[in-house]
């Protein structure tokens, strides 16, 4: 019987080392496919499934350009984005200037930036009203004055800092309402349940025209250095630079053009660095 | 025994002269088959058909209540899932969770981590798909889950997957109610089938019974029998053929009756007349030699030894005219037999010894006695088997007259008693061993012709018959049978 046993047992390893190697390499592969994708964070600046809109063709098109995939992430909030972006759980991101402020202590480093258009706040009202310039004496009583999101820089803290500066400090005399993103404080000047919204141009010019065009931008606030797109410190450097290529280039070619007009940035992208966001403050 | 088996049914109706049939062969029992089973062929096929589409209609309205419910599920997790919102998604799942059926839902994002289930632990864990993931019916066997998934496809780009698994066991439960629900109704079918095939094979075949017992009886020799033809169908119309034709039979049989009667009258005068003439025939010669002698007697002119030898002439021609008429009388008026049971062999050995006694026959006739130690007996009148054995032994003599050798057996074969009386005499004529036997029929002068006759009516009283196998020149053989008792 123990002759008959070893080729039993040889036999018995042959098909067992197989299904161990077999079961070690899905382990392996496993892993593999959960690690090769990057996940790019973007604040959520409007709902998320219009962000998804304005940022899958990016998204496809940085996962073809860096030869990995990426998963597009937005947040519930801006503080939940900021959570995440301070727990590193992001290889890239697009914040506004003020939070990235807040996402360097984190490890992250602005590679490129929105171009040339200014990064300005507008303060918008329907077409039909009756708010023509901003001034303190020519302000209703109980103005309802709308944002997206406290920390929304450019639509919230920007234009606030700017009625601030004109003398309208927004206090017991007006009602402040946050909407949560930029499109619903939008729909919600449209609809007339705020006289006053906070945004910023690509907001407005990604509403439908038919709403759009019953919006009036009443004042703009001075400009300040645009919407960065950053990386996480840990992403290998040729990555990075090769990310970083692909996004300047991205006016410079039809496709990118499309991409580029999905997002509502006519102009592209163009290089930046953290210098560049020093004076950015509250 | 009411029991009674097919072959015994079937011995008891040949023995009867009716042949029996099997049950199974009968056109009752074919008929109450045949609707039986178009019956339930046809009801299985309607009601298979039905359960199918049931089971299909069960199927599809499970497959549409997953697809919704997927559906809903994707439009209510998309936004969750890009944000990445898990509470959202597990309040999802949650609800999900409290769906009838729902044995899991999970939440994937686009790298195949589960963001939510409807089981906590395996939340953060690989997506569960599989290679057994059972999307449409029919599932594998021993699989109970219909496992569903649709992706979560914003901008024409997947960003997740929401997975689904349905439990069919209530689906089962439904689609096995609803077999049984058409097995039941088959049965019910098959019954109600049976019961109808029944009541019409009684219809039919209950006339079809009596045209049978009527064709019994009218074999039995009832022609009076009447069929009553019931209801105008086909049944109705063989009914009344069949009474017309018994009529007919009827009348045809009176008539063959009447014909029959008047041919027997016929023969009965023809033998009659026949029969008288062979009387005048066989008197006539002794009655002539009787009137010449009593007329020679009356003439005085005859001598002393003349008139003795008239005498004797007389004498002799008076005691054979007696003779015949003895015979005669003996053959008209035979008795009826009155048969009881007795041993063959022992009245073959007690007429063959009789015979021997004559010491001078013995001198001459050579008699061997074949007769078995045993007993063969049979149920016979023992005077007339006598009489019989007597006339075909004397006969057998009488036919050898320079002497020869006469053997007598007597033998049991099977059922029957076998008798033989062979002689080795010269045999007779094959234009006349057919008339040997009737009445007044003999080749031996001084022979009244009645032996034979007389043996022969015996042993047509006794069932038997008389059987002569006759060689001229070697001998005469003569053999009948007994029923062995």
């Amino acid at each position: 019987m123990p002759r008959l046993r070893k080729p039993f047992v040889i036999l018995f390893l042959g098909l067992l080392l197989p299904l161990i190697a077999g079961a070690h390499a899905n382990t392996a592969a496993d892993n593999a496919s959960r690690t090769r994708y990057l996940r790019f964070g973007v604040l959520p600046l409007q709902s998320p499934t219009r962000l998804a809109e304005m940022f899958m063709p990016l998204v496809a098109g940085i996962g073809r350009a860096l030869g990995r995939p990426v998963e597009f992430v937005t947040a519930p909030s801006f503080s939940a984005f900021m959570t995440r972006v301070k727990q590193r759980e992001y290889d890239i991101i697009y914040l506004n200037p003020l939070l990235f402020t807040e996402a360097k202590p984190a490890g992250y480093r602005a590679i490129v930036q929105v171009a040339q258009e200014p990064f300005v706040g507008i303060l918008v009202v329907r077409k039909d009203s009756p708010l023509k310039t901003l001034s303190p004496a020519t302000l209703p009583r109980r103005l309802r004055v709308g944002f997206p999101d406290p920390n929304a820089y450019a639509a919230t803290i920007m234009t606030r800092q700017y009625l601030r500066k004109l003398g309208i400090p927004l206090g017991r005399d007006c009602k402040v309402q946050y909407f949560g993103s930029q499109n619903s404080v939008l729909m919600a000047v449209h609809s007339g349940l705020v006289d006053i919204a906070g945004t910023w141009p690509p907001a407005l010019r990604s509403m439908p025209r038919a709403i759009r065009g019953d919006l009036r931008i009443i004042a703009k606030t001075p400009p300040q250095p645009q919407m960065p797109i950053a990386v996480r410190d840990d992403l290998p450097t040729a990555m990075v630079e090769r990310l970083r290529r692909y996004l300047i280039s991205l006016s410079h070619r039809r496709a990118g053009r499309h991409i580029l007009q999905q997002l509502g940035f006519v102009h592209g992208f163009a290089a930046t660095s953290n210098q560049a966001y020093d004076k950015v403050a509250r | 025994m009411n029991a009674i088996t097919g072959h015994a049914r079937k011995d008891a109706g040949a023995a009867s002269g009716r042949p029996m049939l099997s049950r199974f062969a009968t056109l009752r029992f074919r008929l109450i088959l045949s609707v039986a089973l178009v019956h339930a062929v046809l009801m299985g096929a309607f009601v298979w058909q039905a359960v199918q589409d049931q089971s299909a209609a069960i199927r599809a309205q499970l497959l549409n209540r997953g697809h919704e419910l997927v559906g809903l599920m994707t439009v209510a997790s998309t936004n969750a899932l890009l944000e990445e919102d898990l509470g959202s998604l597990a309040e999802v799942t949650a609800r999900v969770k409290h769906q009838p059926g729902v044995v899991y839902g999970e939440i994937v994002d686009v790298r195949g981590d589960v963001l939510a289930s409807t089981d906590p632990a395996r939340v953060g864990r690989r997506d569960r798909r599989s290679l057994n993931a059972n999307d449409s019916f029919p599932l594998r066997h021993g699989d109970h889950i219909l496992d569903l998934s649709r992706r979560i496809v914003v901008a024409g780009r997947r960003v997740g997957t929401v997975l689904l698994g349905l439990s069919t066991r209530g689906m089962d439960t439904a689609l096995a109610g609803t077999r049984d629900k058409g097995l039941l109704f088959i049965l019910a079918a098959l019954v109600a089938g049976s019961i109808a095939a029944w009541a019409l094979a009684m219809i039919v075949t209950r006339r079809l019974h009596g045209l049978i017992a009527a064709t019994r009886k009218i074999a039995a020799g009832n022609l009076e029998v009447r069929v009553n033809s019931g209801s105008r169908d086909e049944v109705g119309i063989l009914a009344d053929a069949f009474n017309h034709m018994v009529a007919s039979l009827q009348r045809s049989a009176h008539a063959v009756q009447h014909e029959h009667d008047k041919r027997t009258e016929a023969e009965r005068l023809a033998c009659v007349g026949e029969l008288a003439a062979s009387i005048a025939h066989e008197i006539r010669n002794p009655l002539a030699a009787v009137i010449n002698a009593v007329r020679l007697l009356d003439d005085n002119k005859l001598g002393l030894e003349d008139h003795a030898e008239v005498v004797t002439i007389l004498n002799t021609e008076s005691q054979r005219l007696q003779r015949i008429l003895d015979d005669f009388l003996r053959f008209s008026r035979m008795r009826e037999p009155r048969p009881v049971k007795g041993n063959v062999t022992a009245l073959v050995q007690e007429v063959s010894q009789l015979l021997a006694r004559d010491s001078a026959l013995l001198e001459r006739v050579q008699i061997e006695n074949h007769v078995p130690e045993g007993p063969c007996h049979a149920v016979f009148d023992p005077d007339q088997l006598r009489q019989v054995l007597w006339n075909l032994m004397l006969n057998a003599v009488q036919a050898m007259p320079d002497g020869g050798r006469l053997d007598v057996s007597a033998e049991c074969i099977g059922d029957q008693v076998l008798v033989t009386v062979a002689d080795s005499g010269d045999g007779i004529p094959a234009a006349i061993v057919d008339h040997i036997t009737r009445p007044f029929f003999t080749r031996r002068k001084g022979g009244s012709g009645l032996g034979l006759a007389i043996v022969q009516r015996i042993l047509m009283q006794h069932g038997s018959k008389l059987w002569i196998d006759s060689q001229p020149g070697r001998g005469t053989r003569m053999r009948f049978h007994l029923a062995a008792a």
